[in-house]
């Protein structure tokens, strides 16, 4: 094991820099850079993973995914976790390319970590944001030679402000807050039509609903979005793989049981 | 004079004296293991002295604030790294003690042009599904001692440390047979805080003598009580999520002692 940096002067204190200094990082310079470049005879089809929303409802956010991960015309994996808890009160939902996503989410859960119990406090909500949009940032030069694009949502319940924030990338680390809903993914087209329009001219906007009328409607967000994105998956009720549903309120992070989820399909759902 | 041996091991000497009498009047801090997972307490005058370094490990420090600190973050460094190149069940307070800290810990001490670190640690792990937990207390020249249940020496469910040697002794003394794993948090606290007391009391005593009856480390707490904050904190078995160490509320702490 190398010596700790931080017996050594100058050791730096930020996780990141860290993993650097011990040439542990993911994101490395890219190997053989510009010879592999999206488009050429030997390029590489990154798996991409799609279509992620959040929406604010009446006591938090609900943040979900589909399960699908392909590589260009193939279906890689179907049963793909993009919805990662990142701390007690984070969620960070992934669309683009998984190796550097999950990655992406295990730097950030761990620099929150690092950043708690060497500082003795919790990281603030401003700076949990920026830490997500440096790590794209950083990750800019994957993106150009086309294989590490990540398009991520940042959701978190706000222990200060005691409300829900949604926060939503693009590929090179601007952030945007989301006043109500956010989605990214090649099915996000659907998915936003979808939220728009329930959040505009339905008798329910978005923030007044129930947790339950909230789940259902991501669901069939995401079945409409499945309906015409080929990358984006449905339901398989044979084989239980449903998508993954995620609650962050005041108390924490409520995952939807599989069970819920295959009795909400059969009553409220057509499929 | 570097390459005179006995001149060399007299330097040592020298050192080894210089920095006893540094931590002499450290405050004593306990780790035992309850119900519920282990314990880790202390009175502090200032400095907060309990620290969280990993998912099951957790450090306690007395000496130079400044060496604490930069061993703390050591600490937090090599554990942190391990768990993301690895898992966070290969991080391993053994392996954290024996071959990070220790060694790095014994250059400074035995390189007599160099300064030394003033502090010692007291660590402890929540043991994994059925493994025990460990309580390591690592000193100033990367020494380390364990609570046992290897090598021919028998478990214990406990580990201190103080400012001299017959004050640890004092306070193993006083835990040895208690059998602290049943107790709830509140009877661990009282434990806790009695053994600290009978630490406490043999630092200002320059020989060893019997453990005070009860009555006497109470009386003694409670005076001491008045002019410190209690330090607590828990790592528990059964958190919810991956990280079990949590400090306690000062007012919670103190109202379960006393």
């Amino acid at each position: 094991m190398n010596t700790p940096a931080a017996l050594t002067s100058g050791a730096p204190n930020d996780f990141p820099a860290i993993l650097r200094h011990h040439g542990l990082s993911p994101q490395v310079e890219a190997i053989g850079s510009g010879h592999a470049a999206a488009g050429s005879p030997h390029a590489l089809t990154p798996t991409h993973a799609t279509t992620i929303l959040a929406f604010k409802f009446a006591d938090g956010v609900l943040v979900a995914g589909d399960r699908r991960a392909t590589a260009g015309n193939t279906i890689m994996y179907d049963r793909a976790d993009k919805v990662l808890e990142i701390d007690r009160h984070s969620l960070m939902a992934i669309a683009g390319v998984p190796a550097t996503a999950w990655e992406m989410a295990r730097v950030l859960e761990h620099s929150f970590h690092f950043f708690r119990r060497t500082q003795l406090a919790e990281m603030s909500l401003e700076g949990k944001v920026r830490a997500l949009s440096k790590l794209l940032r950083d990750n800019l030069g994957f993106v150009m030679q086309g294989v590490g694009l990540v398009v991520p949502i940042f959701a978190t319940f706000d222990a200060q402000g005691q409300q829900p924030r949604v926060y939503f990338y693009d590929p090179m680390g601007a952030q945007f807050e989301a006043a109500d809903f956010a989605a990214t993914g090649s099915g996000s087209p659907s998915v936003r039509a979808v939220l728009h329009y329930e959040n505009t001219y339905s008798k329910h906007p978005l923030r007044k609903l129930r947790a339950s009328d909230a789940v259902l409607l991501a669901l069939r967000a995401l079945e409409t979005a499945a309906e015409s994105d080929s990358a984006t998956g449905g339901v398989d009720r044979r084989a239980r793989v449903f998508p993954i549903v995620k609650l962050i309120t005041r108390t924490g992070i409520a995952t939807l049981p599989e069970t819920r989820l295959a009795k909400l399909y059969k009553t409220n759902l057509a499929v | 004079m570097h390459e005179e041996p006995f001149r060399w091991v007299e330097a040592i000497a020298n050192r080894r004296e210089y920095i006893e009498d540094q931590l002499a009047p450290g405050s004593p801090i306990v780790a035992l293991s309850y119900h519920d997972g282990i314990l880790l307490f202390t009175l502090s005058r200032e400095r907060q002295k309990l620290f969280e370094v990993y998912d099951r490990i957790a450090l306690g420090g007395l000496g130079h604030p400044g060496d604490i600190e930069r061993l703390r973050m050591a600490a937090i460094e090599v554990a942190s790294t391990e768990g993301f190149a690895r898992a966070a069940d290969d991080v391993s307070l053994r392996r954290l003690a024996n071959y990070s800290m220790s060694p790095a810990l014994k250059a400074a001490f035995e390189q007599i042009y160099g300064p030394p670190f003033l502090a010692r640690l007291l660590f402890a792990e929540l043991g994994r599904r059925d493994a025990p937990n460990l309580f390591l207390r690592l000193d100033y020249d990367g020494s380390t001692h364990t609570n046992g249940g290897s090598f021919a020496t028998s478990f214990e469910d406990f580990g201190v440390i103080a400012g001299k040697a017959h004050a640890m002794r004092q306070m193993e003394n006083f835990l040895r047979g208690k059998d602290p794993a049943k107790c709830s948090l509140a009877e661990a606290l009282k434990l806790a805080a009695a053994a600290w007391a009978a630490g406490h009391m043999a630092l200002s005593d320059d020989r060893e003598g019997e453990v005070p009856a009860m009555d006497r480390l109470r009386a003694h707490l409670h005076e001491q009580l008045a002019a410190t904050s209690v330090e607590a904190a828990v790592m528990e078995v059964k958190a919810p999520v991956a990280v079990t160490y949590r400090s306690l509320a000062e007012g919670e702490a103190r109202a379960m002692i006393s």
